[in-house]
């Protein structure tokens, strides 16, 4: 079993990716489980044709968590994608990190983190504890960071790559980076930047995503790409991306930059 | 303010916020205190409480009560089970006078407003104490701040002025009760009498008297920060600390007679005498070769204690050598003559049994 997660700075397209790495996966015959870990509980919507499924916490929230089953908080989706959203508290309010620990730890209870390939897709930025849970020993074992050649982006990206960093001194820690994916924004040398970003980083760019209008479209029709376009280019692109990932074996500790190295970063990048 | 002065007892600057606070407000009699947290936090309080008390021969139960939350209100927040909480109280019989709530680290760390849970129109006064250790806070941080926060039960601008407020008694050490009997004799020498003992064995209404007083008495000086905001709130003067030690306690009747324009005098000479009666009970100890060993070594000289430890080596005309006799250094510092005279029976026994040993 491949355990594999995308963490991303907030609206760069994780949860698009994510829906479709997962439907591209199922396609090749794969069993795939893919996990949203956002309040927001919107990585599976894609997946589920539009409908929201009920989140783990909004279960554990309404019945408790004594009588849950599987079939309760895992629902499948197109291409026999099997879904779960963690949920979380209401907006202000509560511990969303520690929801993320408890949605885990009733996984882990129900033996529901099965299949060839777990997906997981978590919030922007790994602001606590409860967010890093995907990468802690036994679950994902290679991070990809999803950026647009934005600096905003490529700033989470670094962030997140911290995390790895301090995880993976960790005793048994088994959590590394996979690959940076470049999720384009139609930046004029985006493809560059990005690839050089991964390279100071000690990583590589694993995928370049061109922006496409079918991914629009897709989404105003509740759908993936694989699903609404599947003869398209983008859903090539998918495929090429699920493809890439399913083979990957190289992985690494990640060099993440610090302040100084970020601002000579962000300088070249403007004057290039 | 985080205000760490020198320890003059190290358990008050180590522990828990809840407990310091807890030592304050359960004796506001009528009044139920909600702890906002786990389970635990209650229990370990309320065990630790009632243990002490017991040890002071006080069988009196807190009337402590937990939020219980669980992981699913830390999760989801733990407000709805706060507001649950108090309203259920208010119906518990008896009715509580005064609801203190106290919060505990975990809803600081997940942000619930305990403030603004206990601020929504209740028919009881809800009054919330930020007790949360891991904010920087110990066993000090928790009492000073559960007296700031029961002094807001004080009515505001009384006119008239009578008597003396004691702010911050030591509920939890086994003197207390000796300690409040000699500061009120020491009064008497004034015609002063204690207004209100803030906060010991009392109720709710008492605390309106709180800014009543012609001046305000501190348990110690790590208080100041209490003396200086009921000041600022009361107008009311305040004496830093209990008297502590032989010159201590004639300072301490000069300082109270300068607040009220009175002539101490002749207290004073009366007192000094009392003294002298005092220490000639154990002229048997002269000459005996003795030694302070810190309580800790990590705390630092405690000024206090030090100036009893040296008057009463003066007095007594006891050697201080490396060698000598291990004596239990005055922690907490002897209150008033009758303090020093606990001390000295102390030090007398010990130095009966090392010295029988020794020879």
């Amino acid at each position: 079993m491949k355990q594999i997660a995308l963490y991303g700075k907030g609206g760069i397209g994780k949860s698009t990716t994510s829906a479709n790495l997962s439907a591209a996966l199922a396609e090749s015959g794969l069993d795939i489980l893919q996990i949203g870990c956002d309040p927001k509980h919107d990585s599976t919507r894609m997946l589920m044709h539009g409908s929201r499924i009920p989140t783990v916490l909004d279960l554990i929230r309404e019945q408790g968590d004594k009588n849950l089953t599987v079939d309760d908080v895992v629902h499948q989706g197109f291409s026999g994608v099997r879904c779960v959203e963690a949920g979380g508290p209401e907006p202000g309010i509560g511990c969303a990190g520690r929801g993320i620990i408890a949605t885990f730890q009733l996984l882990e209870r129900l033996s529901a983190l099965d299949g060839d390939v777990i997906v997981y897709d978590v919030l922007g930025d790994v602001v606590c504890g409860g967010f890093a849970m995907p990468m802690r020993e036994g679950y994902a074992q290679e991070v990809y960071l999803v950026t647009s050649g934005e600096l905003m982006s490529i700033y989470a990206a670094n962030n997140i790559a911290k995390a790895i960093t301090r995880l993976s001194k960790r005793v048994r820690s088994n959590c590394r980076l996979g690959g940076v994916i470049c999720n384009a924004k139609n930046i004029e040398g985006e493809r560059e930047l990005v690839a050089e970003f991964a390279k100071r980083i000690n990583s590589s760019l694993i995928a370049y995503i061109p922006r496409d209008r079918v991914v629009q479209l897709a989404e105003v029709h509740k759908q993936t790409v694989l699903e609404y376009a599947p003869d398209s280019e983008q859903a090539a692109v998918y495929r090429r991306l699920a493809d890439e990932l399913a083979r990957n074996t190289r992985t690494s500790i990640p060099t993440p930059l610090d302040d100084d190295e970020l601002d000579a970063f962000a300088l070249e990048s403007i004057q290039v | 303010m985080n205000s760490m002065p020198s320890p003059s007892n190290p358990s008050r600057y180590e522990g828990c916020t809840l407990t310091g606070a807890l030592a304050v407000v359960t004796q506001v009699r009528d009044a139920a205190c909600i702890i906002h947290g786990p389970a635990g936090c209650t229990h370990h309080n309320f065990s630790l409480l009632h243990a002490t008390l017991l040890g002071n021969d006080t069988a009196a139960i807190p009337r402590l009560i937990s939020t219980r939350l669980g992981e699913n209100e830390i999760i989801f927040g733990g407000e709805d089970a706060l507001e649950r909480c108090i309203a259920r109280v208010h119906e518990a019989p008896p009715a509580p006078a005064a609801i203190f709530v106290l919060s505990t680290c975990i809803v600081e760390t997940i942000g619930d407003d305990t403030a603004a849970v206990c601020a929504r129109g209740w028919e009881t006064p809800v009054i919330p104490i930020r007790t949360s250790g891991f904010l920087g806070g110990v066993f000090q941080t928790g009492f000073v701040g559960a007296l700031l926060a029961a002094g807001t039960l004080a009515e505001q601008g009384s006119g008239q002025r009578e008597g003396v407020t004691l702010i911050g008694e030591k509920n939890l050490e086994y003197d207390v009760d000796e300690n409040y009997a000699e500061v009120v004799r020491l009064l008497a020498y004034l015609d002063l009498a204690v207004n209100l003992r803030f906060v010991r064995d009392t109720d709710t209404a008492a605390l309106s008297r709180l800014g009543t007083g012609a001046f305000n008495i501190l348990r110690e000086p790590a208080l100041r920060e209490v003396g200086e905001a009921l000041h600022r709130r009361h107008g009311t003067p305040f004496i830093d600390s209990f008297p502590v030690g032989l010159a201590g306690t004639l300072r301490f009747l000069r300082e109270a007679g300068k607040l009220t324009g009175r002539d101490t005098r002749d207290a004073v000479r009366e007192e000094e005498a009392y003294q002298e009666e005092m220490l000639a009970a154990f002229a048997d100890l002269a000459g005996a070769r003795v030694r302070f060993d810190r309580l800790s070594p990590l705390l630092e000289e405690d000024a206090a204690a030090g100036e009893v430890v040296a008057e009463l080596a003066a007095a007594l005309d006891l050697r201080v050598a490396q060698d000598g006799i291990p004596l239990p250094p005055p922690y907490p510092a002897p209150v008033g003559t009758a303090g020093v005279r606990r001390l000295l029976h102390r030090w007398r026994r010990a130095i009966r049994t090392n010295g029988r040993r020794s020879f």
